[in-house]
């Protein structure tokens, strides 16, 4: 869907007040008068995009019909694409910046959250053996 | 009146092949919400220099017409009750 090839120049990696870095492309120039720029237009389908995605979630929560049901789940999920593009698309243009967050800050965060899988019901400690093992019952499917 | 009770002893696992009065709702609204996207991506498009934001823009027009079709699908009685996209979960 999405090939604007691989092009992306180089990234402009800049530090920034403390150690932060800023990841973002050369910014593609759009004119800054009253009217819509390029940008804007991009920016204004995104905001379109968030709020289908939105309304559709309520929507496919709501439907009957299963087959109403799938219809609408994929639009939904078409639309989350849409959106992933016009995103895209705007950070290759250099219109969106990345801020990284610190590696310590992180690890910090890891810590924390680790310590509270002992929260779980049947938490063992070989638990990053087979994290990822459950969840097949809700895999997408066809209802 | 429409009924579509089950007979004593036999129970429904799924709605039958109907549109409730919600569905309905949901759809008129929602076939509005594709309308405006659409005419919004190619009014935009037209409007656009920049020939990458032009052809996104005209693509993402394009996907809000095909969505509308077959929102507008499960309106049209004696297919309403027809999927549009095939049991991909499925394989």
């Amino acid at each position: 869907m999405h090939n604007q090839g691989g092009q992306y120049g180089s990234y402009q990696q800049r530090y920034s007040g403390s150690q932060s870095q800023t990841i973002k492309n050369p910014s593609t120039q759009v004119s800054k008068g009253t009217e819509m720029s390029d940008r804007d237009r991009l920016n204004d389908i995104l905001s379109t995009e968030k709020y289908l995605t939105s309304s559709f979630n309520t929507f496919v929560l709501e439907t009957s019909n299963k087959n109403l049901f799938n219809d609408v789940l994929h639009i939904l999920n078409e639309t989350h694409h849409a959106a992933r593009d016009v995103f895209n698309l705007m950070f290759e243009k250099g219109w969106y910046t990345l801020k990284q967050e610190q590696p310590q800050q992180i690890a910090k965060e890891y810590q924390k959250f680790s310590g509270y899988e002992s929260q779980f019901v049947g938490h063992n400690h070989n638990q990053h053996q087979n994290q990822f093992s459950t969840g097949q019952d809700y895999y997408p499917r066809d209802y | 009146m429409y009924q579509n009770q089950p007979s004593r002893g036999q129970r429904m696992t799924q709605p039958p092949r109907m549109l409730s009065t919600k569905d309905c709702a949901y759809l008129t609204d929602a076939l509005s919400w594709e309308l405006l996207a659409a005419k919004k991506a190619h009014t935009f498009a037209m409007q656009c220099s920049d020939v990458q934001v032009k052809n996104q823009l005209e693509q993402i027009g394009q996907l809000h017409q095909t969505h509308y079709d077959i929102l507008l699908n499960h309106l049209n009685s004696g297919k309403s009750d027809q999927q549009y996209y095939g049991n991909q979960y499925n394989q």
